[in-house]
C-alpha cells in the first residue's frame, strides 16, 4: 500500500503534509517552499503549468491562466456571473449546468483544474519520499480539507478532483477542525476552542469542545465568498478608479489588471508589517506612465473594514448555535493568510476578549491537521477523534415551494433522516423528489442539491403506498439517498442527478483522460488483495469438503440444509470471482466464511484430536 | 406526507450480519465475533446510551457516554473493514448522534420519552393554531397589544417607544414560560421517582399525560415569543449589540 497524505486544497495556495513518528510536517520543495499556488496555466502547445510557474504566467498569459478555481467548485454558471466579470480567464458553461473554465481553446471543469494542483502536490510528496530513500514512495490516498461551510455539491466536487488526480479521498474534513487537530496535538486537555479561518476565498468560524482527545464541533458558520481575494479586489478597484482612460475593451486590459493585482497584493502584505507603503505598477502598453500611490495602514483599514465586519455575523451565529458565550472560549485559533492583517487580529481579540493563538503558521496549520487525520485513519489509533457537523440544513421541497427540513444544520455527522412519501394519483409508480441545502424557508432561497426520481412503486390507489426515503450524510458531509416502500418492502431505484456536479461517468472519463492512471492501478491492486483472500477461503472450504471423513462429519454435525448452504455460498463466491466488483467479492467471502463457521470448528477440533491422539496430557 | 412515528419494535435479538450469531438488541458489538452489529430497528435512545428511562440526566455522564460510544462506532475506525461493518458503523454513529442530541436537550428528551412510552406525537400538534386552554387569557392579551403596536408603528411612533411596549407585552408570556419550565422540572422529578419506586402503570400514565400537555403549551409559548422576536426585528431595533453575544 502507498502513502496517505493530508492536503489543504486552498483558494490561493495548496499544501501537502505527512505524519512521521507521530508528528506532522509540511512537505517542501528544494528551496524550502511549502506552498503550491493554486494556479493552473495552459501553454500554446497544450502543456499544463501548475504552481509557481503558472503564477508567473498570470502576467504573460492571463487569458490562459486560472486561479481562485476553488470559488467555482460545485457551483453553477448562473451563480458565478458577477465574480467571473473581473477574472481574466473565460468562465462559462451551459445555463443550469456546471461551470467550465476556458484556457486558450480548451475547456476544463473546476474539479479538473483542481486535479492538476492535486497531482502537483502528489508529485511533490512522492519526490520527497523517494529522496528519503523510501522504497514505498507512491502516494495513492489523501485526506483533503474543505471550508467548513462548503455544501454537499462543493464537497463532492472536491472528492471528484481527488479521483481525477488518481487519489482515493479517504476523508474530507473541514479546515477549522483540521486546524484545531494540529493545535490539539500539543494541547489535548479539555476546553472550548474558536477557530477563525479567513483564507483566500472563504471565511469559516467553528466552535469546538475538546475533551479526552475528542474534538467535537459544536457549531460552524461562515461565508464561502469572503476572503483575501475580496480584499485584493477592493484595492484593484481603487487603483482602476484612479486610472482614468483605461478601457475594458483594451486588449491589454486583462494584463493590466493582473499587474495591478500583483502590486496590491504586495502592498497588502507590506501593510501587515509597516504603517505605510507604496502601490507601484510598472509601465506597460496599457499604462505608459506606470502608477504609484502611497497608502497608509489606516487608509487600507478603512477600505477593507466592511469586508472584515462581514465576519462578525457568522461568528455571533456560531456562538449562539453552540450555546456558548464569548467569555467561555478558552482558546482562539487563527487560520488563513488573511488573519495576518492587523485589523483582523484586533477584531478577533476584541470580540473574544483574548489574544488569539498564532504559534503555528496560519498558512500551514490546516494541512498539518489533514495529515494528522490521515494518520488516524490508516493507523486506527483512537486517542484522537474528530466529530464534525453538517454546516447547512438538509431539506426537501414540499407543496408550495416550501422546504421541509430533515437534517438540521450543526448536526454531528454522520447523520441520518427519514421522510415518508405517498402518491397523489391512483397507480402512480414514480415520485419526484427535490433535495436542497440551506436555512431559508423557500426553495428559491436554498441551494438545489439534486433531483431524485423514485421509481418502481407498486401500482396502488393514491395515498396508499408508504415510501420511506432515508437521507444519510456521511463523515465527509456528503449525502446519499435510499428508499423503501414499506407495504411491500420493495427497495426503490433512485436516479441521482446532481444539480451542479459531475456524474460518475464524467468523473470516470476525466480520470481516464488524465495523464496518469494511478487510481486504476490502485483499484487493481486492491482487487488482487481481495481475490487472494477469497481464494484462501475457497481453498480451505474445498479441502474440508474433500476430507475422507467429510461424510461422517456431515452426518454427525451438519444438517442437509447446512451442507446445501455451504455449497451455495461456495459457488456464489466462485461466480463473484469472475467479476471485478471488489465489494461483491468481499461480501461473498464473508458469506462463505459464515456458512462454514461450524464446519471449520468441527474440522479444527478433529485435527487437534488427531494430532493429540495417543499422547498423554503430560506430553502436551 | 405524514410525520414519521418512532417505531418501537418488540425485537429482542439481532442477527450479526458478519457471523450470523444472535445478539441481544441493546448490544453494539456481536458477542460471538465482536464485530460491529447492524442497527436493526432500535427506537429507544435511553437504552442505546445505556441510560435508565429517566428524565434527570447528568450532563457530564451523558457527554462521557457519547464520547466513549463515538470512539467505538465512528467510521474513521472502519474504513478498512468489510462493507457490512462499514455500513453498520455509519448507521450506529448516525443513530448515536441523533440519540445524544435528543437526550441532551430537556424538551426533546421528554418528547422522546413520550414517544417510546406510546404517547401521541407532540410535534404534529405544535404547528396547529389551536390555543391550549391554559393560555387563552395571555394569548388574547398579547394579540391585542401586538395589534396596537402595529397601528402605532404605522402612524409613525418612535422605535424606542415601540420596543419598550413590545418588551412589556412579552413579560407575561416570559413569566408563563418560566412557570412552565418549573412545572416540567417537577413532573420530570415525579416521573423519575415513579420509575424508581416501580409505580403503577396508571400513575405513570397520568404523569406522561401531564408532561405532554405542559410540553404542548411550552411549544406554543415559544412560538409566541418567536412572533414577538420577529416584530422586534421588523422594527429594526432590539439587537443593537454589534458585538458577539447571544441574540
Amino acid at each position: 500500500m502507498g502513502k496517505v497524505v493530508g492536503i489543504d486544497l486552498g483558494t490561493t495556495n495548496s499544501l501537502v503534509a505527512y505524519v512521521r513518528d507521530g508528528a506532522p510536517y509540511v512537505i517542501r520543495d528544494a528551496s524550502g517552499d511549502g506552498l503550491v499556488p493554486s494556479v493552473v496555466s495552459r501553454g500554446d502547445e497544450g502543456t499544463i503549468f501548475v504552481g509557481r510557474e503558472a503564477q508567473r504566467r498570470l502576467l504573460t498569459a492571463p487569458g490562459r491562466t486560472a486561479y481562485s478555481v476553488k470559488r467555482f467548485m460545485g457551483r453553477g454558471v448562473d451563480d458565478v456571473r458577477d465574480e467571473a466579470a473581473l477574472l481574466p480567464f473565460r468562465v462559462g458553461g451551459e445555463p443550469g449546468g456546471v461551470v467550465r473554465i476556458g484556457l486558450g481553446d480548451s475547456e476544463f471543469t473546476p474539479p479538473e483544474l483542481s486535479a492538476f494542483v492535486l497531482r502537483e502536490l502528489r508529485q511533490r510528496a512522492e519526490d520527497h519520499f523517494r529522496d528519503q530513500g523510501e522504497f514505498d514512495y507512491e502516494v495513492d490516498r489523501a485526506v483533503i480539507t474543505v471550508p467548513a461551510y462548503f455544501n454537499d455539491a462543493q464537497r463532492t466536487a472536491t472528492r471528484d478532483a481527488g479521483r481525477i488526480a488518481g487519489l482515493e479521498v479517504l476523508r474530507i474534513i473541514s479546515e477549522p477542525t483540521a486546524a484545531s487537530l494540529a493545535y490539539g496535538l500539543e494541547k489535548r486537555d479539555r476546553g472550548l476552542i474558536a477557530v477563525y479561518d479567513l483564507g483566500g476565498g472563504t471565511f469559516d468560524i467553528s466552535i469546538l469542545r475538546v475533551e479526552d482527545g475528542v474534538f467535537h464541533t459544536l457549531a460552524t458558520n461562515g461565508d464561502t465568498h469572503l476572503g483575501g481575494d475580496d480584499i485584493d479586489r477592493v484595492l484593484i478597484e481603487t487603483v482602476l478608479s484612479e486610472l482614468a482612460g483605461s478601457k475594458e475593451q483594451d486588449p491589454a486590459y486583462t494584463a493590466l489588471v493582473q499587474a495591478i493585482r500583483k502590486s496590491v497584493i504586495q502592498a497588502k502584505w507590506d501593510l501587515s508589517e509597516h504603517e505605510e507603503t507604496e502601490i507601484r505598477v510598472e509601465s506597460s502598453p496599457a499604462l505608459p506612465n506606470g502608477y504609484r500611490r502611497q497608502i497608509t495602514r489606516a487608509e487600507f483599514e478603512t477600505m477593507i473594514r466592511p469586508l472584515v465586519d462581514r465576519t462578525v455575523g457568522p461568528v455571533t451565529q456560531a456562538l449562539t448555535d453552540a450555546g456558548v458565550e464569548p467569555s467561555e472560549i478558552d482558546e482562539v485559533v487563527l487560520v488563513g493568510g488573511s488573519t495576518r492583517i492587523p485589523l483582523v487580529r484586533r477584531l478577533v481579540a476584541d470580540r473574544f476578549g483574548r489574544t488569539p493563538h498564532s504559534d503555528l503558521n496560519p498558512d500551514e496549520v490546516v494541512a498539518l491537521g489533514a495529515a494528522v487525520q490521515a494518520d488516524i485513519l490508516i493507523t486506527g489509533r483512537r486517542e484522537m477523534l474528530l466529530l464534525d457537523v453538517t454546516p447547512l440544513s438538509l431539506g426537501i421541497e414540499t407543496i408550495g415551494g416550501v422546504v421541509s427540513k430533515i437534517i438540521m444544520r450543526n448536526s454531528t455527522i454522520p447523520a441520518s433522516g427519514r421522510e415518508m412519501y405517498t402518491t397523489s394519483v391512483d397507480n402512480q409508480t414514480a415520485v419526484d423528489i427535490h433535495v436542497l441545502q440551506g436555512e431559508r424557508e423557500l426553495v428559491a432561497d436554498c441551494r438545489s442539491l439534486a433531483h431524485f426520481k423514485l421509481r418502481g412503486i407498486p401500482p396502488m390507489p393514491a395515498g396508499l403506498p408508504r415510501i420511506e426515503v432515508g437521507f444519510q450524510i456521511d463523515a465527509n458531509g456528503i449525502l446519499s439517498v435510499g428508499a423503501r416502500e414499506l407495504r411491500t418492502g420493495i427497495e426503490q431505484a433512485i436516479e441521482v442527478k446532481p444539480s451542479y456536479g459531475l456524474t460518475d461517468q464524467e468523473v470516470e472519463r476525466m480520470l481516464l483522460d488524465s495523464f496518469e492512471h494511478a487510481a486504476a492501478d490502485f483499484d487493481a491492486r486492491l482487487l488482487i488483495e481481495t481475490r487472494n483472500e477469497a481464494e484462501t477461503v475457497i481453498n480451505a472450504t474445498e479441502k474440508s469438503l474433500r476430507r475422507p471423513d467429510f461424510e461422517a462429519i456431515a452426518r454427525a454435525e451438519l444438517t442437509p440444509v447446512d451442507v446445501d448452504r455451504i455449497q451455495a455460498a461456495l459457488s456464489d463466491l466462485k461466480q463473484a470471482m469472475t467479476s471485478t466488483e471488489r465489494d461483491v467479492i468481499h461480501e461473498k467471502t464473508d458469506a462463505l466464511n459464515h456458512a462454514t463457521r461450524h464446519l471449520a470448528e468441527v474440522v479444527m477440533n478433529r485435527s487437534v484430536r488427531e494430532a493429540l491422539a495417543g499422547k498423554n496430557v503430560e506430553d502436551v | 406526507m405524514t410525520p414519521d412515528a418512532i417505531h418501537v419494535q418488540p425485537v429482542s435479538t439481532l442477527e450479526c450480519r458478519s457471523c450470523g450469531a444472535g445478539a441481544p438488541v441493546d448490544e453494539h458489538f456481536c458477542p460471538q465475533c465482536s464485530r460491529i452489529l447492524a442497527l436493526g430497528r432500535h427506537g429507544d435512545y435511553f437504552a442505546f446510551l445505556g441510560l435508565p428511562r429517566k428524565l434527570t440526566i447528568d450532563q457530564t455522564d451523558l457527554e462521557r457516554r457519547f464520547r466513549e460510544l463515538s470512539r467505538k462506532f465512528h467510521p474513521d475506525y472502519f474504513y478498512n473493514a468489510s462493507p457490512t461493518e462499514r455500513l453498520a458503523s455509519l448507521e450506529r454513529s448516525s443513530y448515536l448522534n441523533d440519540a445524544y442530541r435528543a437526550v441532551k436537550n430537556p424538551a426533546t428528551r421528554i418528547e422522546h420519552l413520550l414517544a417510546i412510552e406510546g404517547m401521541p406525537p407532540v410535534k404534529s400538534e405544535a404547528g396547529t393554531a389551536k390555543v391550549p386552554p391554559g393560555l387563552l387569557e395571555e394569548v388574547f392579551e398579547l394579540n391585542e397589544q401586538l395589534d396596537e403596536i402595529r397601528e402605532a408603528r404605522e402612524s409613525g411612533a418612535d422605535a424606542a417607544g415601540l420596543s419598550a411596549r413590545l418588551q412589556s407585552a412579552r413579560a407575561p408570556i416570559d413569566a408563563k414560560r418560566d412557570a412552565h419550565e418549573r412545572q416540567l422540572d417537577a413532573l420530570a422529578a415525579q416521573w423519575d421517582a415513579q420509575i424508581e419506586s416501580g409505580a403503577a402503570a396508571e400513575a405513570r400514565r397520568a404523569t406522561l399525560d401531564a408532561l405532554r400537555e405542559r410540553l404542548l403549551e411550552r411549544n406554543y409559548i415559544n412560538n409566541l415569543l418567536a412572533t414577538i422576536e420577529r416584530e422586534v426585528a421588523s422594527l429594526g431595533i432590539g439587537n443593537q449589540d454589534s458585538g458577539i453575544g447571544r441574540g
